[in-house]
């Protein structure tokens, strides 16, 4: 458990949930011990998705940095009843990763971004811990609810850093069909995986 | 709950300014949670939510908050930091202990600039320094504080998007009330209060500015009768959005006073505007 590459998943989400919100308690009073396995536990996510967004190694790295900065900064700002600790970490990176991928990249790297964004996501890593296991295959199952066109306007707009009007000219199709696609997917993901 | 889509389109228009219009706001949270509209329609979804009764801004989040989940299950790509990152970033940690109140100190209103973490970081410190004994009350920021300090600067009109942000906590609490009181130079200030949060969120509407080289200041009168605590200035910039006051429990009433540019230690009277509290 001390080894600084571990994998950031070795628990099922609801123990991870719990060790993270720990944890955040700890870094509010300024624990540095507690940043540092809060970064063991996470970084592996939030780098990946930096990855995935934004392509280039070292503005994800930038992005990183500032979403950890942030965590140190605002732990005492998060509230266990108000969302899983991962998925306010999650929702901050996001956020860094498409401001920075809106502002801050040329059409080029918009298309290897389109390229990237339709990737599979059976294709994220999983580690091999049997909670996890079980989760990815939920995962894999829930998103097989969804239609084709559901799942490729979902990857595109959360992988790809897309507005949904980007991914309906992407698409060629109407806007107002792509938010409801949007929608319906995120709705038919969240039902299957009983998210509550 | 509306998710029977009643077409392909499910009823949407082409713009998030014709669904707001249209009454379909709740039917933008995958969107918002997904971070799939550009920053001036997340502005206007905020806007008009932040209006919107309780019930509508209670469901919409709640929405947000279970589609933010689903997507952090779902998208799980992981990839090894480089091994020198983590030292980076401690490198870049403040000197100091983030608060050890649960709040930042006195913050002064108004937009903070913008600009990279360790300029915050520095920003925070200065603050810190600055900071009353233990036991003072706590701070008003203008939303674009409140921001820059949440998120680090992720940009103005982006405090919803931590759900854990003050503002969005009373904003959705189970017991927030709602009272408006007139402004003696004109308008109302629209106070929303929680308990159970601690604190308390003001809304300037239709309030001028004040007068030139003077700024509104906020206070907490003490249900105990000792003086009135200062929770921050607002300068006209500040005016058009909501401040929140955190650490309202122990306070009767909240005033507001016109001062001097730069706040007075004691609230000039007479009072423009005042909100009792009582629980």
């Amino acid at each position: 458990m001390d080894t600084p590459d571990a994998p950031a998943v070795t628990d099922t989400p609801a123990e991870l949930s719990q060790r993270l919100t720990v944890l955040l308690g700890q870094i509010s009073q300024g624990d540095r011990a507690a940043f540092a396995e809060f970064y063991r536990l996470t970084s592996r996510r939030v780098y990946g998705m930096a990855r995935r967004v934004l392509i280039d190694a070292e503005l994800s790295e930038d992005t990183t940095q500032e979403v950890f900065l942030q965590v140190w900064q605002n732990a005492a700002r998060f509230d266990p009843a108000a969302g899983s600790p991962l998925s306010w970490l999650m929702t901050i990176s996001h956020r860094r990763a498409v401001d920075r991928v809106r502002s801050a990249q040329s059409a080029t790297d918009r298309e290897a971004r389109y390229g990237a964004s339709t990737q599979d996501i059976d294709h994220d890593t999983v580690s091999d811990e049997v909670g996890s296991r079980l989760e990815a295959e939920a995962v894999v199952r829930c998103l097989g609810t969804l239609t084709e066109t559901q799942q490729e306007s979902v990857r595109l707009a959360y992988y790809g850093g897309l507005t949904y009007r980007e991914v309906a000219e992407r698409l060629d199709a109407a806007v107002p069909t792509i938010k409801s696609r949007i929608r319906d997917g995120l709705i038919r993901l969240k039902t299957c995986l009983g998210v509550s | 709950m509306n998710h029977g889509p009643a077409g392909r389109s499910g009823g949407f228009g082409d713009t998030v300014a014709a669904d707001l219009a249209s009454g379909r706001v709740i039917d933008l949270a995958e969107l918002y949670a997904l971070d799939a509209v550009t920053d001036d329609e997340r502005r206007a979804i905020e806007e008009y939510i932040s209006a919107a009764p309780v019930a509508e801004r209670t469901s919409f989040f709640e929405r947000v908050r279970q589609s933010r989940e689903t997507l952090t299950r779902t998208f799980k790509a992981e990839e090894e930091p480089p091994a020198d990152l983590f030292h980076r970033i401690v490198a870049q940690l403040p000197a100091q202990l983030p608060a050890q109140l649960p709040s930042p100190g006195p913050a002064q209103a108004g937009p903070v600039p913008e600009g990279p973490t360790d300029e915050l970081a520095k920003a925070r410190q200065r603050r810190e320094e600055r900071r009353r004994p233990a036991g003072t009350r706590r701070w008003l920021a203008g939303i674009a504080a409140a921001a820059a300090i949440a998120l680090g600067g992720v940009g103005v009109g982006s405090y919803i998007a931590d759900q854990n942000d003050p503002l969005n906590q009373v904003v959705r609490a189970d017991d927030v009330r709602e009272a408006s009181v007139p402004v003696a130079a004109g308008g109302t200030a629209t106070v929303l209060v929680s308990s159970s949060k601690d604190a308390l969120v003001v809304k300037m509407n239709g309030v001028p500015a004040p007068p030139e080289g003077k700024v509104y200041q906020m206070w907490l009168i003490p249900k105990d009768g000792s003086a009135p605590v200062s929770q921050g200035l607002m300068d006209e910039a500040a005016l058009s959005k909501p401040a929140v006051v955190e650490g309202i429990a122990s306070a009767a009433s909240l005033g507001i006073t016109v001062e001097p540019a730069g706040g007075s230690k004691s609230p000039t009277l007479p009072t423009v505007a005042a909100a009792p509290l009582g629980a």
